[in-house]
């Protein structure tokens, strides 16, 4: 009689406690992607011998692809906010490039530098797989005058944040080249932040 | 055997016209560092320029910026130095000429601007299963609680119908 009068009841008590272990369990398994990390035998060297590449005249850059890791992506120029921290792409277009504008534009002479996102709170973003890039891996950069500089990479390597190598990534080079830069190490819930930034380090040849 | 002398000659006055107008050869103008983020000070030297003949003038010139700094001190190395200020400047890179006291030139140089500290650029991946934890907790509390309550009603029947 009671289990008549108690059945809906019954029954939806088990289904919640089904649903919710069943969360749980998923829960437990579902482990947090992590970016890969750049191998040690990748890290930069002194840059290649560039080629006698004449330089190119400024034009931003439109396009950036990296076929060894399956990147397309449109790049729009970013440059840094009031506090002087670079600027990124908007976290609501993880796979939007952003082109550091202040500097030179890839082919010129000197270190274009390109930024992009590891991830955001829905998946692996544009340079989430930076770190697995190495050394003499390509990377194409369409520019608006409809040339298209092509860079090899000489090196990969992850810096803390707080020893960011800013020489290295926005100083002087007597030759064209290019600074891919993303977030990698762990991931600090308290700062919402990466620790560390990935570079990689490539020259034009092409 | 006439014209190896005067090869040899001309080598030799080469070299003695380099060693004795170093100045002429090694008039520069140092940017220390040459990369700085924005709001760090650099220090320009004019390395050549007398103190006693006056103050260095380094004339600073860039995206947002061209101005006149006057030297302050005389360098520990030789020469005049000033210190500069990067706040408010915009990035980029800047180009430092140095006139010393007497009017000559010291050359010049670049220094380059940047932001501060590496990039912001991940936000930690949100699809690592927490969600789904909270989500399971609350049902599965809410399950157990009801499961109580039946339990109860079960035991006394007649409260329960109170």
């Amino acid at each position: 009689m009671w289990w008549r009068r108690q059945a809906p009841a019954v029954v939806a008590v088990a289904l919640l406690g089904t649903a919710g272990l069943g969360l749980i369990a998923s829960g437990l398994t579902a482990a947090p992607t992590r970016p890969p990390r750049p191998d040690a035998a990748d890290a930069p060297v002194t840059a290649r011998p560039a080629p006698s590449l004449p330089p190119l005249p400024r034009a931003d850059p439109v396009r950036v692809e990296v076929p060894a890791i399956g990147v397309r992506a449109e790049v729009v120029p970013v440059a840094a906010d009031a506090a002087g921290v670079l600027e990124v792409p908007p976290l609501d277009r993880p796979a939007l490039a952003g082109w550091y504008s202040p500097g030179v534009s890839p082919g010129e002479t000197g270190n274009a530098v390109l930024v992009g996102h590891v991830d955001s709170p829905t998946g692996p973003a544009v340079f989430f797989d930076l770190g697995r890039l190495r050394r003499g891996d390509t990377v194409r950069v369409t520019r608006a005058d409809a040339g298209v500089a092509t860079f090899t990479v000489d090196g990969v390597a992850a810096y803390p944040k707080d020893r960011f190598p800013a020489e290295l990534v926005y100083g002087p080079n007597p030759v064209a080249g290019l600074r891919l830069v993303t977030c990698g190490g762990r991931f600090d819930e308290r700062s919402g932040d990466y620790v560390d930034n990935v570079v990689v380090f490539a020259t034009r040849t092409g | 055997m006439k014209a190896k002398t005067v090869l040899v000659s001309a080598a030799v006055g080469v070299g003695l016209g380099a060693l004795l107008l170093p100045g002429a050869a090694l008039a520069e103008t140092i940017v220390s560092p040459a990369t700085t983020p924005v709001g760090g000070t650099v220090v320009l030297t004019a390395t050549t320029c007398n103190p006693k003949s006056g103050d260095a003038i380094f004339r600073v010139t860039g995206p947002n910026r061209d101005i006149n700094v006057r030297s302050t001190t005389a360098a520990a190395g030789g020469g005049l130095s000033a210190e500069l200020f990067t706040a408010g400047f915009t990035l980029g890179t800047y180009t430092v000429t140095a006139t010393c006291g007497d009017g000559s030139a010291a050359g010049s140089a670049t220094f380059t601007v940047t932001p501060i500290g590496g990039a912001p650029a991940g936000a930690g991946d949100g699809t690592d299963g927490t969600g789904s934890l909270a989500a399971g907790a609350t049902l599965l509390g809410t399950a157990l609680g009801g499961a109580l309550i039946l339990a109860r009603r079960r035991r006394h029947p007649a409260g329960a119908a109170a």
